[in-house]
């Protein structure tokens, strides 16, 4: 289990099978909702995620320990929807109010 | 939170990691490539002499890329994952030992060999690098790859390419009795639950495109770019979880429709069918139906569709085959359709837990605005 402070996130990384499809899609969505925070929000295949800078990792729940195990110190945070996901928006007013945040 | 999501979780079955992850290896190496996929199809669907604008010398190009582009670009890129971009010009070498010792497109020996290749220049220079001296880096280094290089071409031609071509001829002669005798459709119960468990660029990728490229390379089109990639399905479920799903998740299902029919991508339905897992059902009879339909009308696709959207389909099209290839879209989509709709009614109690944390992410997207 890992934790950062909401407030220290500034590159977010989610991660998708290709890296091509529905990450960059949620990447999309939450740099809209983030642009005001200056979070970067970027995208990339699981499989490469050690090689990305990022404070935070979001990925598919399907996804969840391989994400784990390419970057084991980072927090990951696993979501269930691509659309409406209820972690994703507690990601989000986590960071907008500087809270902490944690994969447990 | 989500203890209702009873297979969506990755953190207990190590093996489907596994399989994952080599899926996702061999996906890796073929999807950043898309692209030269798209402009190879395109070319076919044109040029070729059954296409819509038959040109002798602008086909002459469909050849060359199929045979030597798209193998050398699989190979490069499984070497550029492997060892960077020495690893990516030597996986390239390779690859052209394999393509040479065959005579059918050779994705699968290029995404074994791009990597193999790489893998062997990564322990060399492990070796190499402590001990070259002060200014003779490029000398070693260059020298290094080309020998090595060399030697992984002559091993992709005498070793690697027959051996894949003997693969590939078992595999196509397998789905060519499975077409034959009908059972093709019966492929969905192993695809379609696949595809939930994040599987599908595996599948894709991984199994189905390498075959149906050997078949279009001869036939101009094959059935093995549609078995996976079929967004029939996937509508279906989507639609009947828009009218019969549980309530909170009806009202992000028109817009999953959206990303999932026209654009393409499948993974926005996988998690509904993850919180009822019972609906893979329809997507499996959903899946065989539209299988059948394609291999009863006899269509294909020049190429493979990706993303698997309505528009990639109709662009992979070849001329004549519209009516088959729509025609299986549709049943596909209606049968889902018509099973998620009657599993979902009439399992429609017991939903509370799922009802209750769907409600708190609805909650939750109307305060932070995800519904944009």
């Amino acid at each position: 289990m890992a934790t950062i402070s909401g407030a220290s996130v500034k590159n977010i990384v989610v991660a998708c099978e290709a890296g091509m499809g529905s990450s960059v899609m949620v990447a999309k969505m939450l740099a809209k909702q983030l642009k005001a925070q200056g979070v970067a929000v970027t995208h990339s295949p699981v499989n490469q995620l050690n090689d990305t800078a990022h404070d935070l990792v979001l990925c598919h729940r399907g996804l969840g320990s391989r994400a784990k195990q390419a970057v084991p110190g980072s927090v990951v945070i696993v979501f269930d929807m691509f659309l409406g996901d209820l972690r994703i928006a507690e990601v989000v007013s986590r960071i907008q109010s500087g809270d902490d945040i944690s994969d447990d | 939170m989500a203890n209702f999501i009873p297979t969506g979780d990755g953190g207990h079955s190590g093996w489907r990691a596994s399989v994952q992850k080599f899926g996702g290896n061999l996906a890796g190496m073929v999807i950043p490539n898309i692209g030269a996929f798209i402009a190879w199809g395109l070319l076919t669907a044109l040029f070729i002499p059954t296409g819509w604008l038959p040109n002798e010398q602008l086909s002459s190009m469909v050849g060359p890329m199929i045979i030597n582009l798209l193998p050398i670009l699989i190979g490069y890129t499984g070497g550029r994952l492997v060892h960077g971009q020495r690893g990516a010009v030597i996986g390239s070498i390779a690859t052209v030992g394999v393509i040479v010792g065959t005579s059918i497109p050779m994705f699968l020996g290029a995404m074994l060999i791009g990597p193999l290749a790489a893998w062997v220049l990564k322990k060399i220079d492990a070796v190499l690098d402590p001990v070259t001296p002060t200014g003779f880096e490029m000398l070693i280094g260059n020298f290094s790859l080309g020998i090595s290089g060399m030697l992984m071409a002559i091993l992709g031609f005498l070793g690697i390419g027959p051996a894949v071509n003997a693969i590939s001829d078992v595999l196509g002669a397998g789905v060519k009795v499975l077409v034959d005798t009908g059972f093709l459709p019966l492929a969905s119960i192993l695809i379609e639950p696949a595809k939930i468990l994040f599987l599908n660029n595996a599948i894709n990728f991984g199994v189905l495109a390498p075959i149906g490229a050997v078949e279009a390379e001869e036939t101009g089109k094959s059935i093995m770019f549609m078995l996976e990639s079929n967004p029939g399905p996937g509508l279906g479920l989507l639609v009947a979880f828009w009218l019969a799903g549980p309530k909170i998740l009806r009202g992000s299902a028109p817009g999953a429709i959206v990303i999932h029919f026209l654009g393409g991508i499948h993974e926005i339905y996988f998690p509904y069918v993850l919180l009822k897992p019972i609906v893979v059902l329809a997507a499996i009879a959903g899946g065989a139906t539209g299988v059948a339909t394609f291999a009863a009308t006899g269509v294909g696709l020049v190429a493979t569709p990706s993303p698997g959207s309505i528009f990639a389909y109709m662009t992979m099209t070849p001329p004549g085959n519209h009516f088959g290839v729509l025609l299986g879209i549709a049943l596909s989509a209606a049968v889902s359709f018509v099973v998620a709709f009657f599993i979902l009614k009439a399992t429609s109690s017991g939903d509370d837990a799922a009802d209750l944390d769907a409600a708190k992410a609805k909650s939750a997207e109307m305060k932070s605005g995800t519904a944009n």
